[in-house]
C-alpha cells in the first residue's frame, strides 16, 4: 500500500482504495505485495507491525512458560532430578530474560503500535520505517538470544547478571555474551520505538485532542516511552562494560584491578527499577480503558490517573537501591531509598482507588476483558502491599532473595502486567481482527489463570518467609517447605492449562470465525470509530475531538437538565458519516526492505564479536547496505509515480 | 460470578491472617524461618515487620471487600438499561485518599528508620568474627583468638559463638558476591569481594541455627549452606581451647596410613595444623596453586563440627543427628555440651564421608572438569574427583576421624 486515493468518477462510491508503487529506486525495487507473507515482512503499517510484535511476543510467552514449568517440575519435590544444577541456572536466567525483554516489553510495543495511532486519530506513526526496524531488531535479538541454547549453553548469570559472577572465569560458556549482545539489540528496538511513539503522540494527535483529552492508554504509553528513552541508555552502558570485560579483557568489574562490583548493581537497577514501571504501566493503561467501557462510566479522576502515572514515572528513578538493601550500602543510603520506596506506593495506590471508583455506581458487564481487569486490581493490590512490606528495609534483609520476593513480583508482573495484556487481548481482538474470541472459553481461560496464579505464587509468600532461598536448583530437604512447593507446581500446571485455553480460543476463532459487530462493547474511544479491522489508512477522515471519550459522546447525548445520557447514533451511522466525508488524497508511507536488512545486520555483527571478527565485518557491510538503501529511498513514493492527485486511472486499471 | 469473586477474597483474607498467625507458632521444623526469631536482631526486625504485615493485610481485606460489594451491587441486571451517571471524579475525595496512605506510610517510616540504624550500630564488647565467602563455602576466623603461631583461629562452615553475647561480623568474599544469612538470628548481608561489610549477630540461647548463601553465586549456589552454633559461655571457652590445639600424629596403623595418604593427596590444599612433613616441619597448604579463589577449608578440627561440605552433609549418623537436633530444641544446655564433644567415632556417618571422597562433584556440582578450566588458567572451582581406591578411602576416613 502506499498512496490512498479517493477515486474520482465512476468509482467514487467505492470509497478510498490503495495504490501501490512499482517504481524502482536505485537498483532495488520497492516491495509491492499487498497480500501474502511479503506484505507482512516488508510492511511499515503500524497495525501489521503491532500484530507481528504481538504474535512474536506470544510465541516467546509460550517459550518462557515452558521454561517456568520445567523450573516448577524440578522443584515439585525436594532434591528434584529433572534438571542439572547447570541447566537449572540457565533455565531461570532465560525464563526471566525472556519474560521481561521478549514478552512483556514487546507486548506493550504491540498494543502501543497498534492502538496509539488509532486512539489519537493518526494514519500511522511518525517514522514508519523506523517502526519496522524496531520490530525486526526485537525479532532478531530474541532469536539470537535463544540460539545460545544450541551453541554451547544459555546464559547462566541470572537476568540481573551481577558482576563479577558474569565474568569469564565464573561463566565460561558464551551464554552471557549472547545475553549481553541480545539485550543491546533489543535495546535498539526499544529506543527506536520509544522515540517514534513520543514524536507520534506529541505531533500527530487529531485536531482538538489536547493532551488532557488523550485516551489514558496512550498517556501511559507516552510515560513508558519516556522511561525507555532514559532507562535503556543506562543498561546500554552497563552492557558495554560487561561486553568489553568478557570479550576484550577490560577490567571494569575486576576486583583485583580495583573495581567495585557494586558499580554493576547501581547501573543495572537504575535501569532495572524504571523497567518495572515500563513493564506494568502499559497494562495499567489497558485496564484504565477496559474498566470505563464495562462500567459504562468515564474513568474516575482522569487527571489523577494521568498525573499519578507521570509521578510514578519520575519517582521510579529514585528507588533503585531498594534492590540493594542487603548489598552493604550503609544505613544512610538505605534510609533514603527506604523513604522514597515507601512513598512511590502513594501514586500506585491512587490508581487502584480510581479504578475502584470508576466501577462504583456503574453498570458492570462481566466480559472476559472486564474479569481480567478486575483480576488485575485484586492481584496487583496483593503485589503492591507485599511491596510495601519490603520497602521496610530491615524487614527486607529477611525477605530479599527469598521466594517472598518471587511471590511479590509475580503478583506485580503476572497479576499486573500479564492480566492487563490478556484484558487487552479480549477487549481489542474484535477491533484488530474483526472477529470475536469465544467469551465462554475466555471465562474458563480467566478462572484457570486466576486459580493457577494464586496457587503458584500465593504459597511463595509463605515459603519465602520460611526461608526458602531463590535461584536454588533444588528444594533442600528438611526445610519444612516441601508441601507448598508441591502445591505450587500443581497450580503452575493449572495456570498452563489456562494459558493454553487462550491459544485454543485463538485457533478456534480462526477456524470458525464469528464476525464482530462494529462496536461490540459500546466503547468510548477513537479506535472504535473506524472499521474492524481498520482500513489501511485508519480513518477516512480525521475526526475532530471535543472530549476525552469522543466516541461515547458521538453516540450519546446529554440532557442538559437531568444530566442523563441517551443514545442518539450507532457506530455504523458514525462510520458511514466518516466515509461520506472521506479525505480526497491520503499519503501513506510505502513498504521497504531496508529496515529488515539493517536489523538483520545486528545479530550478524554480534555473532562475529563472539566467534570471529570477520563475520562482524560481513554484518557491518549488511548494515551499511541497509542504511544506504534506506537513505536513498523516499519514505513515501512520489506523487509523480501516480500521476496527478486524484487521478485514479491506475486504480481503475487494477480493478479492471 | 459475583459469588465466586466474593469467595475469592475469603482465602486472601485468611492468608493475610494466616501469615500473622504462623508468625506466632513454634517453627522448630522450619530451620530457616524468619518468623521464629532466636536472637536480638531477628527479634527487632520481626517486631517491626509483623505490624506492617497486619496493616497490609487489613488494607488488602478492605479493598477486596469493597470490590466484592461493588461487584454485587453494580452488576448489570436484566431490564436495567439506562446509562449510569457519568461521574468524572471528586477531587476532594481523591486528595483525601492520597493523603491518607501518605500519612500512614510516614507513620511507618519513623520506626523503620530507627530500627535500620539500631541493627547496623556497632555493639560494645562484641566478639569479632571475620566471614569470608567463596565458591561454595564459608570461612570464619576469629582475629581476637590467636594460637601459638600467632595466627587467628580459623574454621569453616560452622561458626561457633557464645550465646547471649554480641558478635560483630566483618563480611567479605574471595571471588563473586555471596550473602550471609542466618534467618533466626538476623537478616542478610552481602559478601562483596574488595569490600568489608559489617553486620551483627546475637543468639539468645545455645542451639544450631541454619542459613545459606542468598546471593546467586554460580553453579552450586544452592549448596552453599552454613550454620551458626551458639554455646554456653563455658562450653564456648572449652571449644576455643580445643580449637587452639594442633592435630596429633596418627596413633593406630590404619590412621597412620590415612595420614600418609592425606599428606600426598589432600594437604596441598587443605590445612591441618600440626601435620608435619618428613623433616618434622609444619606442612603449609597452598590452595592458591590449584583453586581459583585460592582457598580451601581448614580441616584441623573437622570432627568438632556436626556437618561437612558447606553443611550439606551430616558428619553424624541419622540416629545421632536426631538426638542432637532434639537437644537443640528442647535442652539447649545439653546440646551445647554435646556439641563440644564433637563427632565421636561411634556416631560418625562413614557412609556419607566415603561417598564424598569417592566422587565429590557427583554429589556437589562444581567446576572441576579439566577440559573446562581454560577460563581459570587450569585452576579448579571446587574439589575435583581424586579417583581414590576403596582402600585409600578407608584409610583417609580412619585418619579424618582423628581430627578432633
Amino acid at each position: 500500500m502506499a498512496i490512498v486515493e479517493q477515486p474520482s468518477g465512476p468509482l467514487a462510491l467505492r470509497g478510498p482504495s490503495t495504490v501501490t508503487p512499482d517504481v524502482a529506486y536505485g537498483v532495488f525495487r520497492r516491495p509491492v505485495a499487498t497480500s501474502g507473507w511479503k506484505s507482512w515482512l516488508f510492511t511499515i503499517d503500524h497495525k501489521k507491525i503491532g500484530i507481528m510484535y504481538g504474535a512474536t511476543a506470544l510465541f516467546f510467552f509460550l517459550v518462557g512458560g515452558i521454561e517456568a514449568l520445567l523450573i516448577r517440575l524440578q522443584l515439585a519435590q525436594p532434591d528434584g532430578k529433572l534438571l542439572s544444577a547447570d541447566t537449572y541456572n540457565q533455565m531461570f536466567t532465560m525464563h526471566a530474560t525472556t519474560m521481561v525483554f521478549l514478552v512483556i516489553m514487546p507486548m506493550a510495543a504491540a498494543f502501543g503500535n497498534y492502538l496509539v495511532p488509532l486512539q489519537i486519530g493518526a494514519r500511522d506513526v511518525a517514522f514508519p520505517r523506523l517502526n519496522s526496524f524496531g520490530f525486526w531488531a526485537f525479532f532478531f535479538g530474541g532469536v539470537f538470544l535463544n540460539l545460545s541454547w544450541f551453541m554451547g549453553g544459555a546464559p547462566d548469570g541470572g537476568w540481573f547478571a551481577y558482576a563479577p559472577n558474569t565474568g569469564v572465569p565464573f561463566s565460561p560458556t558464551h551464554g552471557m555474551d549472547f545475553w549481553v549482545l541480545a539485550l543491546q539489540i533489543t535495546g535498539l528496538a526499544s529506543l527506536s520505538g520509544a522515540i517514534n511513539l513520543i514524536v507520534t503522540i506529541l505531533n500527530m494527535r487529531a485536531p482538538g485532542m489536547s493532551l488532557m483529552r488523550m485516551p489514558i492508554f496512550s498517556w501511559m504509553i507516552l510515560v513508558v516511552q519516556f522511561l525507555l528513552v532514559f532507562a535503556i541508555p543506562v543498561i546500554t552502558v552497563a552492557l558495554v562494560l560487561l561486553n568489553f570485560q568478557r570479550l576484550f579483557g577490560a577490567t571494569f568489574f575486576s576486583v583485583d584491578a580495583g573495581a567495585d562490583p557494586l558499580l554493576w548493581q547501581h547501573l543495572f537497577w537504575i535501569f532495572g527499577h524504571p523497567e518495572v514501571y515500563i513493564l506494568v504501566l502499559p497494562s495499567f493503561g489497558i485496564v484504565s480503558e477496559v474498566l470505563p467501557v464495562f462500567s459504562r462510566k468515564p474513568l474516575f479522576g482522569y487527571p489523577f490517573v494521568v498525573f499519578s502515572g507521570a509521578a510514578i514515572g519520575f519517582m521510579g528513578w529514585g528507588v533503585w537501591a531498594h534492590h540493594m538493601f542487603a548489598s552493604g550500602l550503609g544505613p544512610v543510603s538505605v534510609a533514603v531509598f527506604t523513604l522514597s520506596t515507601m512513598f512511590i506506593a502513594v501514586p500506585t495506590g491512587v490508581k487502584i482507588i480510581n479504578w475502584i471508583m470508576t466501577m462504583w455506581g456503574g453498570r458492570l458487564v462481566f466480559t472476559t476483558a472486564m474479569l481480567f481487569a478486575i483480576g488485575l486490581i485484586v492481584e496487583f493490590t496483593i503485589g503492591g502491599l507485599s511491596g510495601v512490606t519490603h520497602a521496610i528495609s530491615p524487614s527486607d534483609t529477611q525477605q530479599t532473595d527469598t521466594y517472598y520476593i518471587v511471590a511479590h513480583f509475580h503478583y506485580v508482573l503476572f497479576g499486573g502486567a500479564i492480566f492487563g495484556i490478556f484484558a487487552g487481548f479480549y477487549f481489542w481482538w474484535p477491533k484488530i481482527f474483526g472477529r470475536m474470541l469465544s467469551e465462554k472459553l475466555g471465562k474458563w481461560n480467566f478462572w484457570l489463570m486466576v486459580i493457577g496464579m494464586n496457587g503458584t505464587f500465593g504459597p511463595m509468600h509463605i515459603v519465602g518467609l520460611e526461608g526458602q532461598s531463590r535461584r536454588n536448583y533444588r528444594v533442600i530437604p528438611g526445610m519444612g517447605v516441601s508441601f507448598w512447593n508441591m502445591v505450587e507446581t500443581i497450580s503452575s500446571l493449572i495456570l498452563a492449562v489456562g494459558v493454553l485455553l487462550f491459544v485454543i480460543n485463538v485457533v478456534r476463532t480462526n477456524l470458525r470465525p464469528r464476525t464482530a459487530p462494529l462496536d461490540p462493547w459500546d466503547a468510548r474511544t477513537l479506535e472504535w470509530m473506524t472499521a474492524s479491522p481498520p482500513k489501511d489508512h485508519n480513518f477516512d477522515s480525521i475526526p475532530a475531538v471535543h472530549s476525552i471519550d469522543e466516541f461515547f459522546h458521538r453516540k450519546y447525548e446529554e440532557d442538559e437538565e437531568t444530566g442523563d445520557f441517551t443514545k442518539i447514533a450507532t457506530a455504523e451511522e458514525i462510520l458511514a458519516e466518516q466515509e461520506a466525508h472521506a479525505d480526497a488524497h491520503m499519503h501513506l508511507p510505502s513498504p521497504s526492505y531496508w529496515p529488515m536488512v539493517l536489523a538483520f545486520g545486528l545479530p550478524v555483527v554480534a555473532i562475529g564479536l563472539i566467534y570471529n571478527i570477520v563475520i562482524s565485518v560481513a554484518g557491518a557491510l549488511i548494515i551499511i547496505l541497509g542504511v544506504y538503501g534506506w537513505v536513498q529511498e523516499p519514505s513515501v513514493a512520489d506523487d509523480s509515480d501516480y500521476g496527478p492527485p486524484g487521478d485514479a486511472t491506475k486504480e481503475l486499471a487494477a480493478v479492471e | 460470578m459475583q459469588h465466586r469473586m466474593i469467595r475469592r477474597s475469603g482465602p486472601l483474607a485468611a492468608m493475610a491472617a494466616g501469615v500473622v498467625a504462623l508468625a506466632g507458632c513454634a517453627q522448630g521444623d522450619v530451620p530457616q524461618s524468619t518468623m521464629d526469631p532466636k536472637g536480638e536482631y531477628a527479634q527487632t526486625i520481626f517486631n517491626l515487620s509483623w505490624p506492617v504485615f497486619l496493616i497490609a493485610g487489613v488494607i488488602g481485606v478492605v479493598v477486596f471487600a469493597i470490590i466484592g460489594v461493588l461487584i454485587v451491587r453494580f452488576r448489570e441486571r436484566p431490564g436495567h438499561e439506562e446509562t449510569p451517571k457519568q461521574v468524572h471524579g471528586k477531587p476532594t475525595l481523591e486528595i483525601a485518599l492520597t493523603v491518607l496512605p501518605a500519612v500512614l506510610l510516614a507513620a511507618i517510616a519513623v520506626p523503620t528508620v530507627n530500627v535500620l540504624f539500631d541493627i547496623n550500630a556497632e555493639p560494645e564488647d562484641a566478639l569479632v568474627v571475620n566471614v569470608t565467602g567463596q565458591q561454595w563455602w564459608w570461612e570464619f576466623d576469629y582475629p581476637s583468638i590467636t594460637g601459638d603461631d600467632g595466627l587467628p583461629l580459623v574454621t569453616a562452615n560452622e561458626m561457633v559463638i557464645p550465646a547471649g553475647q554480641q558478635v560483630r561480623l566483618n563480611i567479605t568474599s574471595r571471588d563473586v558476591i555471596h550473602s550471609f544469612w542466618i534467618p533466626k538470628l538476623n537478616g542478610k548481608r552481602d559478601a562483596v569481594p574488595g569490600r568489608v561489610h559489617t553486620w551483627n549477630l546475637h543468639a539468645d540461647d545455645p542451639g544450631e541455627y541454619w542459613g545459606q548463601c542468598t546471593e546467586y553465586c554460580g553453579l552450586s549456589h544452592t549448596n552453599m549452606r552454613m550454620r551458626v552454633i551458639a554455646l554456653t559461655s563455658a562450653d564456648y571457652e572449652r571449644w576455643v581451647a580445643q580449637q587452639k590445639t594442633d592435630a596429633r600424629a596418627a596413633e593406630d596403623e590404619a590412621a597412620a596410613l590415612g595420614e600418609a595418604q592425606f599428606k600426598s593427596l589432600c594437604a596441598s590444599c587443605h590445612q591441618v595444623d600440626g601435620l608435619k612433613d618428613a623433616e618434622g616441619e609444619q606442612i603449609v597448604a597452598q590452595p592458591q596453586t590449584q583453586v581459583y579463589n585460592g582457598a580451601a577449608p581448614n580441616l584441623t578440627h573437622l570432627m568438632s563440627r556436626g556437618t561437612f561440605v558447606s553443611s550439606n552433609f551430616d558428619l553424624l549418623r541419622p540416629d545421632c543427628r536426631l538426638e542432637r537436633d532434639d537437644l537443640s530444641v528442647n535442652d539447649p544446655e545439653a546440646f551445647s555440651a554435646a556439641y563440644v564433644e564433637g563427632t565421636s567415632v561411634e556416631c560418625l556417618n562413614k557412609t556419607q564421608l566415603e561417598a564424598w571422597l569417592r566422587d565429590p562433584p557427583a554429589i556437589f556440582p562444581m567446576f572441576v572438569d579439566p577440559t573446562q578450566l581454560e577460563a581459570t588458567d587450569g585452576k579448579y572451582r571446587g574439589m575435583p574427583n581424586l579417583n581414590l581406591t576403596e582402600t585409600q578411602i578407608d584409610q583417609l576416613v580412619s585418619y579424618l576421624q582423628t581430627l578432633k
